[in-house]
């Protein structure tokens, strides 16, 4: 809360420039009236800004895919819609469904699906493969080979075995590694800001960095 | 002189043109340098936002997933860029996700909100310049940016301007200077050179020098042409003005010659005049003083001559026989012809000279013709002619009454003379617009139409041949000055046969109630005045006893209902009175009868004054006197007296003093008093009055006034500064025709004057009794 009671000087004194002035008398109420509005606004904005590590995951879900290219025939057999689909017992709970509500990637709107076979997972773009299907990996990734799906998980060793982009915990810092050979062979083209953003990038199993 | 006019256009010129030039460079700076800083900011402004959006867009990825560390490398790279001072991203809650800072401390703490919906603002503040600008990704607002950065460049910038600026000012006005100095060659130069030129003519008044001409055409060679040409035209004038001059001072000269010529010629003459002049004066003066002894010298001889006359007439002195008697009136008629000649003469003369001086006061008409006809009563009576006279009462006119009054007797004297025996004369009154017409007519032979002009020239008498008609043939030229002097014209209208009317008019007076008695008389009135009662039912009878009576001195009170009378009389007890017998309703006899049986008027003297001729009828009644009339004055005056006599106790015995030098008349005067009981001693010169005065104070004193050694008018002067003789009456009685300032004098100081060119003798009486009621001696 330290720049809070900064903020707030510095905001009167832009007021003070942009703004007519208040009547002699009625400044101290003023600054008072100020001061109070901001320490309710960004104590819930302190609130807000410390999610829990889901919620995190769930953002970076549909960030992953403003930052990833598919190229133009996968897109175009995949529908109308851009799918985002959840394998094995859902984490996220509702908190994936309210992040993605209304939401367009690529042009078309975003839908939540939960799968829990990977033969369901042919139209959809992103797949979040949670860690109850650990034991299936292998299978699923086979599965989903060549098919255009971006996936995502936070089983550990998840890109070493063949999965795109795992979620690993810095502190209590959620951050992202990839595995570019598993992006290429799979046609996805992931963004270099995505990239420099990743806690690590590796090409078949080794790290890039 | 020459170097502050020189220095003063050049200078003018100068400062003009480094003004001009130092003006024209100063504003061509600031735009320029204002245009520059302008642009400059604009390009720093949009510099910075491009580097806002550089860092925005390659912080997208950092701040979707939460990198600052990524975020704050892309920061550091604006270290290249020296002016930013600090820079901050912020994310998409208005939350600090990475910040940079040229210098440790200074920290970024703008707020993205600010934004307000628009993708980018800036400002500058404090020489810094802050642009926020907001990080968008794929439509969504992702972030803020925000860079401050100092202005240096700007102001370093600015400075550079300056000192450009001054540099590029110093060498244009210096280049300014030297373009000014061939300006001033070329303009201030031919002017200065013109001013010189114009100086040194107006100087040393040379028209000859000229101006050096300029080459070209421009408006200065015109200017100084245009003098130079001036120059010749001023030489040209001056030149013919001063031919013009010399002519005109040889024309001065010789006109101041003339006119000293004409000055010295009409000294001579004014000088002549002047002798003139003084000589007129002098002449004049002599004729005034002739004029004054005359009637002096003449008229004394001549009143002694008149006046001793009388007396022998009077035959006080034993009788005289009928030849005696007959030779003595010729003597008095004779002198009463030449007193009147000699009065005439004076009088033109004096109305001639214009030494004749009125005395203007309101005279009452009726009165005057009453007075007038009754002194030409006599007269007329001699031819048996009727005398009436008609004036309406309450008439005055402005005039001097005794002019007045001449005039009307000198008209109606000459009526009489020329009217038949048995004719009619008639004096009339009346009212015009704005004065009184005065008409004497008469029924005589008329004046033929050529004489009528004549008529009034002096010595002209009519019928020239007719001598039994006397007169001095002066009359009518003295009535017609007289009249003019009054501001009127004597006129005639005649026709052969039918009689002839003079008339003439006078202005009118306000109409007054009383009649307006002489100054003279009224100042001596007093209580003690006899009073005489008039009982009198015709008004016109009644007027003219009054008259009478009150130019003697009485108190005269008019009575005209004689049913009244006895209360009157009881009551005012007069000292006489005069009564009518033809009267209504009671006649005179049955009032004298109760008059002399009543106690209260028994004792009062009756004169009877009718025209019923019954003398012993009014004795035997118990009347004093009686009267027929026609009454003549002194008859009247000679009745009351003798009644008033009869009452008079015998008074004081101190003497009148006569005082003259000239020995008949002072005899006459002497013998004249004694005739009416008074006392008399006499002086024959001031010094003796003087010493007589000083002596023993008289009763009275009738006063000479030309006197030898002192005269008259000194003894006045020293009796009335005198307190012992401050109140001694005095008449003054004398033949000097008197000034209006000396007869004021008189009449101030004295209490009669007599003129003896005037019948005086009765007047002296009358006065006398006035004056000394109480001195009368009893008649012997």
């Amino acid at each position: 809360m330290g720049h809070s009671s900064d903020t707030s000087g510095w905001l009167s004194g832009i007021r003070r420039g942009l703004l007519p002035d208040f009547p002699r008398g009625w400044a101290p109420l003023a600054g008072v009236v100020v001061a109070l509005v901001f320490l309710v606004t960004t104590g819930l904005l302190a609130q807000q800004s410390k999610p829990n590590e889901y919620q995190v995951k769930a953002t970076y879900l549909y960030n992953f895919g403003r930052f990833v290219r598919w190229p133009g025939t996968v897109s175009a057999g995949k529908g109308d819609s851009f799918s985002v689909c959840v394998i094995g017992r859902d984490p996220f709970g509702s908190i994936l469904d309210s992040t993605l509500a209304g939401e367009t990637l690529d042009g078309k709107p975003v839908v939540l699906r939960r799968i829990s076979k990977p033969q369901d997972a042919g139209e959809c773009r992103i797949l979040f493969i949670s860690s109850t299907e650990e034991k299936h990996l292998s299978e699923i990734l086979a599965a989903l080979d060549q098919s255009g799906v971006l996936t995502v998980s936070d089983i550990p060793g998840f890109t070493r075995r063949g999965g795109m982009i795992q979620f690993v915990l810095d502190g209590d810092r959620v951050r992202f590694e990839i595995n570019l050979t598993s992006t290429e062979s799979a046609r996805l083209t992931l963004s270099s800001e995505l990239l420099k953003v990743a806690a690590s990038v590796k090409r078949n199993g080794r790290s890039g960095d | 002189m020459l170097l502050r006019t020189d220095n003063s256009i050049s200078r003018k010129l100068t400062w003009m043109n480094m003004l001009v030039s130092g003006a024209a460079l100063l504003l061509a700076c600031a735009s320029f340098i204002t245009y520059d800083m302008l642009t400059f900011r604009a390009t720093m402004v949009r510099n910075l936002s491009t580097q806002a959006q550089i860092i925005g867009s390659n912080s997208v990825s950092a701040l979707l997933f939460n990198d600052s560390q990524s975020a704050e490398n892309t920061l550091s790279a604006l270290k290249a860029a020296h002016n930013i001072l600090s820079a901050g991203i912020y994310s998409k809650d208005g939350v600090l996700f990475a910040s940079y800072s040229r210098d440790p401390g200074n920290h970024n703490l703008a707020i993205p909100s600010l934004l307000r919906g628009q993708p980018e603002i800036h400002w500058f503040k404090n020489k810094e310049v802050v642009l926020v600008r907001s990080i968008v990704f794929e439509g969504k607002p992702t972030g803020t940016v925000c860079i401050r950065s100092d202005v240096e460049e700007l102001d370093s910038g600015l400075k550079r301007y300056v000192v450009i600026a001054s540099i590029v000012l110093a060498v244009c006005l210096v280049a300014a200077l030297l373009v000014s100095s061939v300006f001033r060659r070329a303009v201030a130069e031919p002017i200065i050179h013109l001013a010189e030129v114009a100086r040194a003519v107006s100087r040393e008044k040379n028209y000859a020098v000229r101006a050096t001409r300029t080459h070209g055409s421009g408006e200065l060679a015109i200017l100084i042409d245009a003098f130079n040409e001036m120059l010749a035209q001023i030489q040209q004038n001056e030149s013919a003005l001063r031919e013009a001059r010399d002519d005109l001072e040889q024309r001065v000269t010789e006109r101041t010659a003339e006119l000293e010529r004409a000055k010295r010629e009409v000294e001579t003459f004014s000088f002549s005049i002047l002798r003139a002049k003084e000589e007129l004066e002098r002449s004049s003066k002599f004729k005034d003083q002739f004029l004054s002894t005359m009637s002096h010298e003449l008229r004394t001889p001549l009143n002694a001559v008149l006046g001793f006359s009388e007396l022998l007439t009077e035959e006080r002195y034993g009788p005289l026989n009928e030849r005696q008697q007959r030779y003595v009136k010729h003597i008095h008629t004779g002198g009463k012809h030449l007193l009147r000649l000699i009065n005439d003469i004076l009088d033109l003369s004096k109305i001639e000279a214009g030494r004749l001086e009125l005395t203007i006061e309101n005279v009452p008409v009726p009165t005057s013709f009453a007075e007038v006809v009754d002194i030409m009563r006599s007269l007329a009576d001699k031819k048996s002619q009727t005398l009436l006279q008609e004036a309406p009462s309450g008439l005055s006119v402005r005039a001097d009454p005794t002019r007045f009054k001449q005039v009307l007797m000198n008209l109606i004297g000459n009526a009489i003379k020329f009217t038949p025996e048995g004719g009619a004369i008639r004096l009339l009154a009346h009212r015009l617009d704005e004065g009184v017409r005065v008409e004497v007519r008469d029924s005589g032979p008329g004046i033929p139409v050529e004489e009528q002009q004549r008529i009034f020239e002096a010595f002209y008498r009519l019928g020239e041949t007719d001598k039994k008609t006397e007169g001095t043939g002066l009359g009518l030229a003295i009535t017609r000055r007289l009249v003019e002097l009054h501001g009127g014209t004597l006129g005639l209208e005649s026709q052969p046969g039918s009689g002839s009317c003079f008339f003439f008019t006078l202005p009118v007076a306000d109409a007054v109630v009383k009649p307006d008695v002489p100054a003279s008389r009224r100042e001596i009135r007093t209580p003690e005045f006899p009073r005489i009662l008039v009982i009198e039912d015709d008004r016109a009878a009644a007027l003219l006893l009054q008259s009478h009576l009150i130019s003697a001195g009485y108190d005269v009170v008019l009575c005209d209902q004689p049913g009244r009378a006895l209360e009157m009389a009881a009551e005012l007890q007069p000292s006489a009175v005069t009564m009518d017998i033809i009267m209504k309703p009671v006649n005179g006899w049955e009032l004298l009868s109760t008059f002399k049986t009543d106690p209260r008027t028994a004792g009062i003297p009756v004169v009877l004054v009718t025209i019923i001729d019954q003398p012993a009828t009014g004795a035997s009644l118990g009347a004093d006197e009686y009267i027929v009339k026609p009454v003549e004055k002194a008859t009247l005056l000679a009745a009351v007296e003798r009644c008033m006599n009869h009452h008079k106790h015998i008074g004081r015995t101190r003497p009148i003093l006569v005082v003259e030098d000239d020995a008949p008349t002072r005899e006459f005067v002497g013998e004249l008093l004694s005739k009416h009981g008074y006392v008399v001693t006499t002086a024959t010169d001031g010094r003796q009055a003087r010493a007589q005065v000083e002596a023993s104070l008289p009763e009275l004193v009738i006063l000479d006034l030309i006197l030898p050694e002192v005269s008259g008018f000194e003894l006045l002067a020293e009796w009335r500064t005198n307190s012992r003789t401050a109140e001694l009456p005095v008449f003054v009685l004398t033949s000097k025709d008197l000034t209006p300032g000396e007869q004021d004098y008189i009449r101030t100081h004295t209490a009669v004057l007599l003129q003896k060119q005037q019948p005086w003798q009765e007047t002296l009486i009358a006065q006398l009794r006035r004056a000394l009621p109480g001195v009368l001696s009893e008649k012997s």
